[in-house]
């Protein structure tokens, strides 16, 4: 790599890493407006009647969602818990609805790559997740 | 190329491979999805396109390094780094590329877009082969010459994709624009089809299970440029592809595409490595 190649890529980088840091949100806020369609908020979980697949729920959850979620699901500083009241409130129909479709501005992602079974199995694991006492909620919920 | 500089390009590989790739990760190569990286993870991967060219021409492996990393859920910023080795042809550094996509829309849409932009600074060495524009078969002179040849490219795409009953449906509209030559603006193509083998998670810790693997088929090509369309010129390809997650983060990818034109080469098969690392945040 010549002299001046050299110092546009080491622009290239730094400038990104400046807007990136900018950009990057690190504390999550709860998004009023992502609530699932009534029509979809309906569905009821297929399997909910198969206690048998609950341990491939918990296997998905483990790699796909601890990361952000933590691994009794009270949240961490990238994304909130979800064992708090208001999100165990909702209809399985609605968790699924939001496992699958994601909110990009409140840096959830979509997760509907993952076969439709896998997304039920996982809100059947969110439902085995204890209750939150009220004092280790991290965040607000989303 | 210095040797000095293919000992650090395959140190950097080789700490890949130590370090282990993503679970997100799709079978592509070429096609982009409308997923992008999780906000805070910074993705690793190491792949390589070998080609298989007509005409006696020399074989060839381009081997690649790829930092992906989630800036928001709307924003992925990637930057690669690439090289060349022939048979016969000689090796060298061919460049770097600065990409990003933007998910405009909030959530899952029937269709989803993704705007993309890169910035190439290569030289005609490249052979990558991250997408195919224009037309005409690749330079097949020693590489040490056409490193001589620099391309300062900037890059669009229009990214659609979408989920129908469980397959991945994508569609790229590519167009390029060699900011160092009068080439016109170049267009190329890519679309894939895939689906996850497995629909059930089972409870145990499995690597071989059904799963795991994502299989399915893309097919690129170039599609001339505002100078030209040369349609017996053009390269195509399709490909069948398969990833494995072999673990929670990391994933292979393979694939194996087949020239459908005269100007294609015979195959090119490309392997890729990927690992997924949290940088930002989480527990």
């Amino acid at each position: 790599m010549k002299k001046a190649e050299a110092r546009l890529f080491v622009t290239t980088v730094a400038l990104t890493a400046c807007i990136a840091s900018l950009v990057a949100q690190s504390v999550r806020e709860r998004d009023p407006a992502w609530t699932a369609p009534s029509k979809d908020a309906a569905k009821a979980n297929p399997l909910a009647d198969q206690s048998g697949v609950l341990a491939g729920g918990r296997k998905v959850y483990g790699q796909r969602c601890t990361t952000c979620h933590g691994d009794e699901g009270r949240g961490t500083d990238r994304a909130l818990s979800l064992v708090a009241a208001d999100v165990q409130a909702q209809t399985d129909g609605a968790l699924f609805w939001k496992i699958t479709s994601g909110n990009t501005h409140g840096g959830m992602p979509s997760f509907s790559f993952l076969p439709e079974a896998q997304r039920w199995q996982l809100v059947m694991h969110l439902r085995t997740l204890s209750p939150d006492d009220g004092s280790r909620i991290r965040a607000r919920n989303r | 190329m210095s040797s000095f500089r293919v000992a650090c390009l395959c140190l950097s590989f080789t700490f890949v491979g130590v370090a282990g790739v993503s679970a997100q990760e799709g079978p592509y190569f070429v096609t982009y999805t409308h997923y992008l990286e999780e906000p805070g993870n910074l993705e690793i991967a190491l792949a390589n396109t070998s080609g298989v060219p007509k005409n006696n021409n020399s074989a060839y492996s381009a081997p690649w390094l790829e930092l992906e990393y989630g800036v928001t859920g709307w924003w992925t910023t990637e930057l690669y780094v690439e090289g060349v080795t022939t048979r016969r042809d000689g090796n060298g550094f061919t460049g770097w590329r600065w990409e990003n996509r933007f998910r405009p829309l909030r959530g899952e849409h029937r269709i989803n877009p993704v705007l993309y932009i890169e910035y190439e600074n290569i030289n005609e060495a490249s052979r990558i082969q991250k997408e195919i524009l224009g037309s005409g078969a690749i330079a097949y002179e020693p590489i040490a010459e056409l490193r001589q040849s620099p391309a300062h490219e900037l890059e669009g795409k229009l990214i659609l994709s979408s989920v129908v009953h469980g397959w991945n449906v994508s569609e790229n509209f590519i167009f390029e624009k060699n900011l160092s030559a009068a080439e016109g603006v170049e267009f190329g193509y890519a679309a894939g089809v895939s689906r996850a083998i497995g629909a059930l998670a089972s409870g145990t810790n499995c690597h071989l299970c059904a799963e795991n693997f994502v299989v399915g088929v893309e097919a690129y090509g170039g599609l001339g440029s505002t100078l030209a369309f040369a349609r017996v010129e053009q390269r195509h390809y399709v490909a069948p592809v398969v990833a494995w997650h072999v673990t929670d983060r990391s994933t292979i990818r393979a694939s194996v595409g087949v020239g459908l034109t005269e100007s294609s080469d015979h195959y090119l098969v490309r392997v890729g490595w990927s690992y997924e690392l949290p940088i930002r945040g989480g527990k």
